[in-house]
């Protein structure tokens, strides 16, 4: 499936042909019944009318008009005297186009507003369901930077304390004579901005741990849709074409439904970026779903710019990033991520460009 | 304002750091190359201490709670405290250092940096301050020079620096040339000039900081 295009709403614009046919069909099947039971006309008539209602129910204006008049000819061939002759002899004759069409008409003019009504009772649903998912990761990046941002600040002062403290030090021992009690003075403020720094990245963690996860029974290619669907615009933008290939029947995992949505966001998200900072490969993502012995296992593989082997466990690193505006905490949260769930995250370099990041959950039991 | 007379040699660097383990880096690392330091927590402190007349400088941090380092740079702008700044900074962006260039910061430095960086640039600043400093001392004494002329020499001193001989001065006066010889030795003692050349200079200047400070 390629995204962007989405089989919404089918039911309501079935191929004209079967709309014929099925409406061809159900008068034959009925003329045949009626004829070989001999059955009088005017029964046949408001038979007939009850057919032309419910093919109305499902197919539209034109060929309903259409079925009401070859149901009308059928009434008058078959089963009004003469038999076997058309003409206008008995006030059915008059009565039951009439009625047929009109039946036909107001039928198919209501359910097309039925359906329209629902339609966009649909698209609004949808429209807010999206705004709403899209609000919720624009929040979650925006504390991601700013969590990211402050602690840089934070840790950034004690490491510039020591780097001053280390060159005091320094400059006391190279002095002459040397003056061991100012650098002893330095080396001990070193100590203190360390445990300082790690003081703050205690309290970090301890900020982290607060964010409980909720692990519930789910479904995972349920989720990766969800965020396949969250994407659609800015890979349809980028003019990348995410394949999805969702294994079937696949076992439920257990796991928190934002934080793994965040992942497979995480790695589409980069996977599109890869691919749009090259112009000359195809622009392909694609994403797959399988069982495994112990739970699921997902594929998500782009065909851009790649990575070499050397930096494949690098870019699981915090702060390490390939990218001129990133952060680079996105694959070290997620690999953390996963990590909780008793999962893993890696990843592959492909043979021809791009990579491959796999990711492994356990069965829900 | 109090004053400390201290030999030129005995420069001061003042920090203005709100991070404790940075502000007592940075008196270490100060020190380390033989120059005094005071510190300070907060802009308010620095600008509630009293003034010292040394070349001195200020290592000023930007991101700071209640009055930062850029308006701190401002303030002291507005009460014309003439003191080099040497900026130090986490964040390095871009907008900011121009800014604080702009108002003219002597360095604009991001933490952490290297030792040599900062104390070299504090070098450069003291170095600016001194000479501001000699500048602005030779014009005060000029100045005070000049004001104790009597208005009658001050008027010699204008003439005879515009190149009139004491006849043609004489003249414009209404007086003799014999008074005016004596105005001119008289200027001439006063002002501590050695030759009317010297007196041109001195009247140069002058002039100059009265049109550039009016």
């Amino acid at each position: 499936m390629s995204i962007g295009i989405k089989n919404r709403s089918t039911y309501a614009l079935w191929p004209l042909a079967a709309q014929w046919l099925l409406g061809i069909a159900a008068l034959t099947a009925l003329t045949v019944v009626c004829f070989r039971l001999q059955a009088n006309s005017t029964t046949v008539a408001l038979l007939y009318l009850i057919v032309i209602v419910l093919i109305s129910l499902r197919i539209s204006f034109v060929p309903a008009a259409f079925i009401a008049l070859i149901a009308y000819v059928c009434l008058d061939y078959f089963f009004t005297a003469p038999l076997f002759t058309l003409g206008l002899n008995q006030t059915l004759d008059f009565v039951a186009p009439v009625a047929y069409v009109t039946t036909a008409l107001v039928i198919t003019w209501l359910m097309s507003r039925v359906r329209k009504s629902i339609e966009k009772q649909q698209l609004a649903e949808e429209a807010l369901r999206r705004s709403q998912a899209e609000m919720a990761h624009v929040t979650r990046v925006m504390t991601m930077a700013e969590l990211a941002a402050s602690i840089a600040h934070e840790i950034n002062q004690p490491l510039s304390a020591i780097v001053n403290n280390g060159s005091a030090c320094l400059r006391w021992l190279a002095s002459d004579p040397p003056n061991v009690s100012e650098a002893s003075e330095a080396a001990k403020e070193i100590v203190r901005d360390g445990n300082r720094a790690s003081e703050i990245i205690k309290r970090i963690r301890a900020l982290l741990r607060k964010t409980e996860t909720r692990k519930v029974a789910l479904d995972i290619n349920q989720t990766i849709q969800e965020v396949v669907l969250l994407i659609a615009n800015e890979a349809a933008s980028k003019r990348v074409t995410v394949h999805m290939d969702l294994g079937p029947g696949l076992p439920r995992v257990l796991g928190d439904r934002v934080q793994l949505q965040q992942v497979v966001l995480n790695l589409v998200l980069n996977g599109v970026e890869a691919i749009t900072s090259v112009s000359d490969h195809p622009r392909d993502l694609f994403i797959r779903s399988s069982e495994q012995s112990e739970g699921v296992l997902v594929t998500v593989r782009d065909t851009g710019v790649g990575l070499d082997h050397k930096d494949v466990e690098k870019i699981f690193d915090a702060f390490y990033t390939t990218k001129s505006q990133g952060l680079g905490m996105g694959l070290a949260i997620s690999r953390s991520i996963l990590e909780d769930h008793g999962g893993q995250l890696w990843a592959v370099p492909n043979d021809g460009p791009g990579t491959t990041f796999q990711f492994t959950l356990l069965k829900y039991e | 304002m109090s004053k400390k007379i201290l030999p030129d040699s005995s420069a001061l660097v003042f920090v203005v750091d709100d991070d404790d383990s940075v502000r007592k880096s940075l008196r270490n690392l100060i020190r380390s190359a033989h120059l005094q330091v005071e510190t300070f927590a907060s802009a308010q402190e620095f600008l509630a201490a009293p003034r010292v007349d040394v070349p001195s400088c200020l290592v000023l941090d930007v991101r700071m709670p209640g009055l930062n380092g850029l308006e701190l740079q401002k303030r002291l702008a507005e009460i014309e405290i003439d003191i080099p700044i040497v900026f130090i900074t986490a964040h390095g962006d871009v907008p900011t250092s121009v800014r604080a260039m702009k108002a003219g910061a002597a360095e604009f430095l991001i933490k952490p940096f290297k030792d040599g960086d900062l104390l070299e640039a504090i070098d450069q600043a003291i170095e600016r301050d001194r000479l501001a400093r000699q500048q602005k001392a030779q014009l005060t004494d000029l100045r005070s020079r000049y004001e104790s002329l009597t208005p009658r020499e001050r008027q010699v001193m204008d003439l005879v620096v515009s190149g009139l001989l004491n006849k043609q001065i004489a003249f414009e006066l209404g007086t003799s040339e014999v008074t005016i010889k004596v105005h001119r030795g008289q200027v001439m003692t006063k002002m501590r000039a050695s030759s009317l050349a010297d007196l041109v200079r001195m009247s140069e200047k002058l002039s100059m900081s009265t049109t550039r400070n009016p």
